[in-house]
């Protein structure tokens, strides 16, 4: 009985200490995994730490995206509302450039009309050209007069001489050729005087007409630049 | 007024003009001097050319030798044309040399025909109330006579200076009228 209760007790004993030595094990397995789960809250404590510095340094750069990001908003904001002036300023320079094309070619239009002046000159030419064949017969008359005067003057010259030669009876007829010659010598005068007259109105006349013709060559040389350049202007502003 | 700049630019521009427009060759001797009246000449004509301008007008005033010389001269031999006609065309280049001359100065300019008047009709220029008046006797080779009046009638200042070049131009183009 006593071996039984010794062997009872011995077989408890030993199996306290198997158990103990099972529970120590445990605990030390417990130990280990409490190691380990330590060992992972600190890895992930400082994970964690580094996470959140990360995480700090992400905030501070999302922070200064985000001011970029206003500071861009802003800036095209202003490039926006510069964009829309420029717009504006576009279409009005667009507007006044075909308002320019426009009176340009008016201004073309007007030249070459203007050019048609050319038949005016021609007109006054044409007339200048007459006034001077009038003159020219008015030369031509003159000198026939003089040489009536002329005749007329040894006409009373002889009358005169016959006048003369009758003596007493022809005395009266002296007188007649007298003032037939003194009337034949203020034709001659007067003769002179006009045909002077005539070249004075010749140079006068010539001067004119010259001057206007000249003057009507550098009018429409004028003009044709004119136009030249404002047809120039306009296919520039097309 | 034209001032003493613009009479000398005249001057100058007239000068150039008559040695190398009056002259058919250009070995021809030509010898150009001022005239204090014309009128030696024979012959009863006179050519009359007019340049306008906006500020004044020129009148180049050819006449031309009756001589033989002259006669032979400006016809040519073999040419055909009448001394009447070599007259209109050369004092058509002279005048059309002093107009590309003062073109150079005068943007707009303008030419005239050329036309004759009796040498009578000389002695009137006054009338046109000149502001200069400049006389010129020119012989070409010691036989060849023309007398030449350049009178300008300026309504307003006039005021220039020619950059007038001495070179010899090539033959000149005829003035299209």
């Amino acid at each position: 009985m006593g071996s039984i209760v010794l062997a009872v007790m011995t077989g408890g004993l030993v199996a306290g200490v198997l158990m103990w030595l099972i529970r120590q094990r445990k605990v030390n397995a417990m130990a280990r995994t409490l190691g380990d789960a330590d060992r992972r809250i600190a890895d992930l404590s400082a994970d964690l730490g580094r996470q959140a510095a990360r995480v700090e340094t992400g905030m501070h750069e999302v922070a200064a995206l985000e001011t970029t990001v206003a500071q861009m908003r802003d800036a095209a904001a202003d490039h926006l509302e510069v964009i829309e002036q420029l717009r504006t300023e576009l279409q009005s320079a667009t507007a006044a450039k075909e308002q320019w094309a426009s009176r340009a070619g008016q201004i073309a239009e007007e030249a070459a009309r203007l050019r048609g002046l050319a038949l005016t000159f021609e007109r006054w030419h044409e007339q200048m050209i007459s006034l001077m064949e009038q003159n020219h017969d008015m030369h031509a008359k003159n000198q026939e007069l003089q040489s009536i005067v002329r005749h007329v003057v040894i006409v009373s010259l002889n009358a005169s001489i016959e006048a003369a030669r009758a003596g007493t009876a022809g005395r009266g007829f002296a007188v007649v050729a007298s003032e037939v010659r003194a009337l034949a010598a203020r034709s001659e005068e007067l003769s002179k005087s006009y045909r002077n007259s005539l070249h004075l109105n010749d140079l006068t006349t010539t001067a004119t007409f010259q001057d206007i013709q000249a003057g009507g060559k550098m009018i429409t040389a004028s003009l044709s630049s004119v136009e030249a350049l404002a047809s120039q202007f306009q296919h520039q502003l097309h | 007024m034209i001032r003493s700049n613009a009479q000398d630019s005249f001057e100058r521009i007239f000068r150039k003009a008559a040695r190398t427009r009056l002259t058919r060759q250009p070995e021809d001797t030509c010898h150009i001097s001022t005239a204090a009246e014309a009128g030696t000449l024979n012959g009863e004509d006179a050519l009359i050319l007019t340049i306008s301008s906006i500020a004044f007008r020129l009148l180049l005033v050819l006449r031309f030798d009756d001589s033989d010389a002259t006669r032979a001269y400006f016809t040519g031999e073999g040419t055909g044309r009448s001394f009447e006609e070599a007259r209109l065309e050369i004092g058509n280049l002279c005048c059309g040399a002093l107009n590309q001359e003062l073109l150079q100065v005068f943007p707009d300019l303008g030419m005239s025909t050329p036309y004759v008047v009796s040498a009578r009709c000389l002695p009137y220029l006054h009338v046109l109330k000149p502001g200069y008046v400049a006389a010129y006797a020119v012989t070409i080779n010691d036989t060849v006579r023309v007398d030449a009046t350049v009178c300008v009638c300026a309504h307003a200042p006039l005021d220039f200076v020619a950059d007038v070049s001495d070179g010899v131009e090539s033959g000149g183009e005829l003035e299209l009228f």
